[in-house]
């Protein structure tokens, strides 16, 4: 083989070595700085039926987001994703009007979730839950 | 291809890239009988470098709280996908900068480049070995397990043998009477940001100093043809008809990185613990001291020293006046000789102080 053929030979197989190597540094790398795993399958949340009272709220964590739990006046259980659908802000609950008000662009929520006013496109997700022996399970399909 | 070449191009036309890879790079000339141990530098580079990354990366999931710190560690080494080995090349790496560190000074000590006019770089590379175990000895308490609370307890209350200020000054180091929480605060800034940006700057002190008088010739081999530094004007001491860094160099310091990342790893995978004696796996507890607590192996000399002196204070200041000779070398050692075989007086010094180092250490391990 001539000089040439022969640098060309070389600086392939140092670039090929260069790339594999970068490859099996990047891999490691990367895996470390991802996000911890486990969110998909999310955990059922066990909370005391009486500690959601009438016309009150409960904000929770549920599947690494935030979820909120009402009781309607009148005794109706309501359980949504407080997350606001507009840009994402946490809702909050208004006692005496009984609705959601989002503080970032002042979206207005019925307590079902239904979107009164304001920018957000969508009603807030509902989730579902089951009620079995003075405890809520969020996250069991009834 | 075509539009990489322009892209050079119009690069190159405005900031000289090839004219500045001339000059620094391919027209860089270095002495004809240079030799591997020269790549130690670059060797040092990398090793910091390894540091620095490996470091920002811990700092991710570390927490620097004395309630959380072991906890986090433990969470890195067990749970975080890949967190062992960013944990054991930091840890790992830097024992082996530290012996790259000595084995770059014996070098220049060994070859005479510590001389006129490299005084310089030998003073700044001796402060950068000092910051270097600074780095190590205040690293070493962030896990905080029992290794890191009683070694830094032990560390810091020698220098309470330090007449008149030396109590105060171990309260100040502590941050408290004892090692606690407050250490760990000022452990961490100092490990964290202070050390590492004095140790970037001094590096490029050290190697601004390199390129202002030029890479000192080998005393082997072939004759010197440089012109020589006189002592009366500055002068650069370039080597026509060397070598040229890039490409000839360059090998070498690959080569030589290559070599050192195959050592630093064949310990991180085949003997990761091989620097963890088994205090450093159970938390601090400040109410019990371990049965035999010793410091890292290039400690163990400064250590054993302190004991084999009846007093503290006499103990400590050996190390003083060792370490001042030390520092202070090309100032004292003024002749002009730099082959080794031409200076019995160094030869003896040399040998006799890495014997002597060496004992110690082993004795300091058995002691
Ligand atoms: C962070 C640590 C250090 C780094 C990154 C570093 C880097 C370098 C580099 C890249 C060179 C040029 C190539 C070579 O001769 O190896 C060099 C030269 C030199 N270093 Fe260091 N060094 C460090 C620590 C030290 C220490 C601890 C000493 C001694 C106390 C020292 C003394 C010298 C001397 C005297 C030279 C000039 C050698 C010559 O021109 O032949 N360095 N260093
Ligand atoms: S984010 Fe909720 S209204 Fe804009």
């Amino acid at each position: 083989m001539d000089n040439a053929g022969r640098r060309k030979f070389l600086v392939t197989l140092l670039a090929g070595g260069g790339a594999a190597a970068a490859a099996a540094a990047a891999w490691p790398l990367y895996r470390y700085l991802a996000p911890a795993g486990g969110g998909s399958a999310a955990a059922v949340v066990v909370i005391p039926e009486n500690e959601v009272n009438e016309g009150q709220a409960k904000f929770f964590q549920y599947a690494g987001s935030a979820a909120v739990l009402v009781r309607k006046r009148g005794g109706e259980l309501i359980a949504l994703s407080a997350v606001c659908t507009h840009l994402g802000c946490i809702v909050q609950w208004v006692n005496e009007k009984q609705e959601f008000l989002c503080p970032c662009h002042a979206g207005l929520y019925s307590a079902e979730g239904a979107v009164l006013s304001g920018p957000p496109p969508k009603p807030l997700a509902p989730i579902p839950f089951k009620v079995a022996g003075g405890t809520i399970r969020v996250g069991e399909v009834a | 291809m075509k539009l990489f070449r322009q892209l050079v191009n119009w690069i190159d036309v405005r900031i000289g890239v090839g004219e500045l890879v001339e000059k620094e790079l391919t027209g860089y000339l270095l002495p004809r009988n240079i030799n591997a141990w020269y790549s130690l530098g670059s060797i040092l580079l990398t090793a910091f470098a390894i540091q620095v990354v490996t470091g920002i990366l811990l700092l991710v999931y570390y927490v620097p709280d004395a309630d959380k710190a072991f906890a986090s560690v433990t969470a890195i080494m067990n749970n975080v996908p890949f967190g062992w080995l960013v944990r054991l090349l930091h840890a790992v790496g830097s024992n082996m900068m530290v012996l790259a560190l000595l084995l770059h000074m014996l070098s220049v000590l060994w070859m005479g480049s510590y001389k006129r006019p490299r005084e310089l770089n030998w003073l700044s590379g001796f402060i950068l070995f000092n910051l270097v175990t600074g780095a190590c000895l205040t690293g070493y308490l962030l896990p905080w397990s029992q290794l890191s609370f009683w070694a830094t307890t032990v560390a810091t209350n020698s220098v309470g043998a330090i007449p008149v200020v030396g109590g105060h000054l171990v309260e100040f180091l502590r941050g408290g009477k004892l090692v606690g929480a407050p250490t760990l605060g000022r452990f961490f800034a100092l490990h964290v940001a202070v050390i590492p940006l004095i140790i970037g700057a001094l590096v490029g002190a050290h190697l601004f100093l390199l390129q202002r008088i030029g890479v000192s010739s080998p005393p082997f081999g072939l004759d010197d043809t440089t012109n020589r530094w006189q002592g009366d004007v500055f002068r650069y001491e370039s080597h026509p008809g060397g070598i040229p860094f890039v490409p000839n160099y360059l090998l070498q310091d690959l080569t030589s990185i290559f070599v050192y990342l195959a050592c630093f790893l064949a310990v991180v995978f085949f003997d990761p613990y091989l620097f963890f004696p088994k205090e450093a796996f159970s938390p601090a507890n400040p109410y019990l001291t371990p049965a035999h607590i010793k410091p890292e192996w290039y400690f163990l000399p400064n250590y054993q020293t302190l004991k084999i002196f009846p007093s503290e204070l006499l103990g400590l200041a050996v190390q003083g006046v060792a370490m001042t000779l030390l520092a202070l070398l090309p100032f004292l050692d003024r002749g002009g000789e730099r082959h080794p075989l031409k200076r019995p007086l160094f030869r003896i010094g040399y040998v006799g102080g890495i014997l002597l180092w060496l004992g110690l250490m082993v004795w300091g391990h058995y002691s």
